[in-house]
């Protein structure tokens, strides 16, 4: 019946949500936040991280109850949602960290909490099947009855797709889509974003990659701390005014670059193999130099620094620091040769999230902290904890809250924070600006620059190309786990990289 | 028609899960052997029998506590309602009560338990192993107080003698088919929960919230209700359990069950249960009761001390999980080499 009505109506409202009001314990995380979506549109929902957005698509899916303020779906006024009642109001959202559970199928997944059963039992295979067609209408390439835990990240984002269209949904929230796609997989995403479009149904998409905001959003929703700023035509503005509603402030430069001039060498990498995506790798880090490692994903970046810093074992290859060679069999080899890493997956590897920002923060370096007996020395750890703070300028009440409680981009920063203090020679940070926002960004950006000045060789892994081309000096591109092309990033061009991001696939695919 | 047996049963060896279920049938096949090849008895009709009838106790167990394990969770109380199933029953019985009278009472017992346990885990979100080890205690405590911290007398005795020997033959000393009653009641009610595990939404769910309570409850999965049920589900088998154990000896005993929670949380671990959720099959908890038992009856006929005994089967349950670890980690490391 809904459908019926989406399909005579173009463009007419609805998601109506006026004056929310939303506070967490300490915090008024949404006031009297404004958003209107209509049919057969691609709505951007902006903001830094902790701006409120995910808050607000949370209210939107019932997670979250609002404490205030008015919320209409498809003209019905809702007031206390469940999670049950927005997914048959038509609302599905999918999520940033992907919630699916791993030990099920694929099938079971799409079908959990509204399985189809014949009495008491389930009808498996008739949940195949049609689970088996959606994905078909979606061409991806997925065995309904695989385990989703087997299956990559991006397909499993597929997978979270797949689910929220078998429900028919009619508002479709994406929180952040494509931060784990390649660019043939983003394609993939929009041509089915524009057919859901066609169909008359509303989507909400957030995304910091700005860039990629062009080729499918019609308007735009911006907040900032928990309030609504603007909303218009996407093509109306441009892109400065989008980041300065953002941010609150002129971000001057989005990729500020410091020259320094290159020293000597620090760092040197033979012939390193490891599994299956790490095969003679072969580079160097020099002093007062950023080098940037492109690729897509799965080219085995994230594996080079596992396999550099020890985490996964090495099968031959060796490493240099400062010309002597040194044996890295485990992490704390790496840490006391003073090569440190942060990592991709903030909440898995980077951080304990249950525990405290002080904690976190001294957790590398509690050999630094403790006095002959084992005994932590708290005055050391107040004073380090401060500098952190002061240095990274970690927005945060009190070092004594969980790091799960910051923002994403203040996660970042207790990341890279906690290996500070150490007097590190080599930093190895990959993919640190995911999921975070732009202001954010240009702080990890600057800290990195502030790394290089100090002569510390600075290794970043990104797969996002004007983020690797703006800020490194030097790229280093890898492509299905060997290093295919070097470059300087200042006489190159995102094609160049791009090519060589995606040589060997095409000669295998040749031979 | 051929094609599609086919078809179902490579499905079927194709489940999540079946390999650790095969390695324990494969465990309990050797075990066996091993036992008989020292000593013939073990293969005697009157010793087969009799492994039938005591692995009921510890496939019941391990069916409640294996329930739990799949949802992340695990109930410590198991043990303690056994004792409280037996000395509720048994002092009904010994007071004359109709022994249909006393079996409901003491399933309704267990079951409140069973509720508690499942609204403090799955609604206040204590953590299991505290929620339980509270009710652990309360039911044990119930178990003494019922006779007034003293055994029962026997049940087949006086007024109640016939209904009490009724009800010892039907837990425990009868035989329907040649086989004796206690592995049937073990056996349907395995049958019945593992349809109800594996062919209903309920088990869907159960699954669901073991391995991502998250996800499960943003797919409008009921987590409080789910959770409640697998509660409910060790509530009713150690119930079950309780009475088999008052039929056998004929009396309550305020110790009954002791310990019985871990044989179960062992049963199931040796079946291939994770007990960090989300994976496992109840076949597993079968081969694992089974090799449990096959272990404890073949060390007591090769004439092996307890203490030796405990050891062997202390030695089994890390092993196993040992071998499973080993056998996944080695799938692993030849994923990302291939």
């Amino acid at each position: 019946m809904q459908k019926k009505k989406v399909g005579k109506q173009m463009g007419e409202v609805i998601v109506s949500m006026k004056n929310i009001v939303k506070t967490f314990p300490g915090v008024k995380a949404l006031d009297n936040v404004n958003f209107e979506l209509r049919s057969g549109e691609v709505m951007a929902l902006l903001g830094e991280n902790g701006a409120g957005k995910s808050t607000l698509m949370k209210i939107l899916s019932g997670v979250y109850t609002k404490d205030g303020g008015s919320m209409k779906i498809f003209g019905k006024e809702y007031d206390n949602l469940t999670p049950k009642q927005a997914q048959a109001a038509g609302v599905a959202i999918i999520h940033q960290e992907l919630n699916m559970c791993r030990h099920l199928s694929v099938t079971e997944n799409m079908f959990l909490g509204r399985e189809k059963v014949n009495g008491m039992i389930l009808k498996n295979s008739e949940m195949e099947a049609e689970a088996a067609d959606i994905l078909g209408q979606l061409k991806i390439d997925i065995d309904p009855r695989q385990t989703v835990g087997d299956l990559p990240v991006s397909k499993q984002q597929m997978v979270e797709i797949a689910k929220a269209l078998s429900i028919h949904a009619k508002i479709l929230i994406m929180d952040e889509p494509t931060s784990s796609l390649t660019a043939k997989e983003i394609d993939e995403l929009f041509r089915i974003i524009r057919k859901l479009k066609a169909d008359g149904c509303g989507i909400v998409y957030i995304s910091h990659r700005l860039e990629e905001l062009q080729a499918i959003v019609d308007r735009v929703t911006i907040m900032r701390d928990g309030q609504y700023i603007t909303d218009g035509e996407f093509h109306s503005m441009t892109m400065d005014q989008i980041i300065a509603n953002m941010v609150g402030r002129e971000i001057k430069e989005q990729f500020p670059r410091v020259s320094c001039t290159k020293g000597k060498k620090i760092f040197e990498v033979r012939n390193l193999n490891a599994g299956k995506l790490v095969r003679d790798i072969n580079f160097s880090l020099y002093e007062g130099e950023i080098v940037g490692f492109a690729g897509l994903m799965g080219a085995g970046r994230t594996e080079t620094t596992r396999a550099i810093f020890g985490v996964d074992p090495k099968s031959n290859g060796q490493i240099f620091l400062d010309d002597k060679e040194i044996s890295i069999q485990c992490p704390m080899d790496a840490i006391r040769a003073g090569i440190v890493l942060a990592p991709e997956d903030r909440k898995k590897d980077g951080l304990c999230t249950k525990l405290s920002i002080r904690h976190n923060l001294a957790l590398p370096n509690l050999d630094l902290l403790c006095n002959a007996m084992g005994v932590i020395r708290g005055s050391k750890e107040d004073q380090l904890c401060e500098e952190a703070v002061r240095n990274l300028l970690i927005k945060t009440p009190s070092v004594e809250i969980n790091a799960a409680n910051l923002s994403g981009g203040n996660q970042q920063k207790v990341v890279v924070g906690k290996w500070l203090a150490r007097n590190s020679r080599v930093v190895i940070f990959d993919e640190p600006t995911r999921g975070i926002d732009v202001g954010a960004k240009v702080e990890i950006y600057n800290l990195m620059n502030k790394l290089k000045q100090e002569g510390i060789a600075v290794m970043f892994v990104s797969s996002e190309m004007p983020e690797v081309l703006g800020i490194a000096d030097r790229v280093i591109v890898m492509c299905d786990g060997r290093i295919t092309g070097e470059v300087m990033a200042r006489d190159t061009t995102q094609n160049e990289v791009l090519k060589y991001a995606t040589e060997f696939e095409k000669k295998q695919q040749a031979s | 028609m051929k094609e599609n047996k086919q078809g179902t049963f490579k499905r079927l060896l194709g489940t999540r899960g079946m390999g650790a279920v095969i390695t324990a049938f494969a465990g309990l096949i050797i075990i066996y052997v091993a036992f008989g090849i020292i000593d013939r008895n073990v293969f005697s009709g009157q010793n087969v029998m009799n492994l039938l009838r005591s692995m009921s106790k510890y496939l019941l167990i391990g069916v409640g506590q294996s329930y739990l394990l799949i949802t992340g969770n695990i109930d410590l109380s198991i043990g303690s309602m056994v004792g409280m199933s037996a000395m509720i029953s048994a002092t009904l019985m010994t007071m004359g009560i109709h022994p249909m009278i006393a079996i409901v009472v003491a399933l309704i017992c267990c079951l409140c338990c069973g509720v508690i346990n499942g609204i403090l885990v799955g609604k206040f979100k204590l953590p299991p192993f505290i929620a339980t080890l509270g009710t652990m205690f309360v039911s044990r405590g119930a178990a003494y107080m019922v006779n007034n911290n003293r055994n029962t007398d026997a049940i087949a005795t006086g007024i109640g003698k016939e209904a009490g020997d009724r009800f010892q033959n039907f837990f425990y000393y009868g035989k329907t088919l040649g086989i004796f009653n206690t592995f049937w009641i073990a056996l349907i009610l395995f049958l019945v929960f593992f349809f109800l595990l594996s062919k209903t939404r309920t088990g869907r769910h159960i699954y669901a919230i073991g391995s991502n309570v998250d996800a499960a409850k943003l797919s409008g999965v009921n987590v409080v209700n789910t959770t409640i049920k697998a509660y409910l589900v060790s509530a009713v088998c150690a119930c079950v359990v309780g009475l088999i154990l008052c039929a056998q000896a004929g009396m309550g005993n305020m110790e009954a069950g002791n310990m019985y929670e871990m044989y179960g949380v062992a049963a199931g671990v040796i079946g291939g249960i994770s007990p960090l959720g989300g994976t496992g099959l109840l076949l597993g908890t079968f081969a694992g009761a089974a090799v449990w038992q096959t272990l404890e009856n073949g060390l007591n006929m090769i004439g092996a001390q307890v203490g030796i005994q405990r050891l062997v089967i202390g030695i089994i349950v890390v092993f196993s999980v040992l071998l499973d670890v080993v056998v996944r980690s080695g799938n692993f490391r030849k994923k990302a080499n291939s």
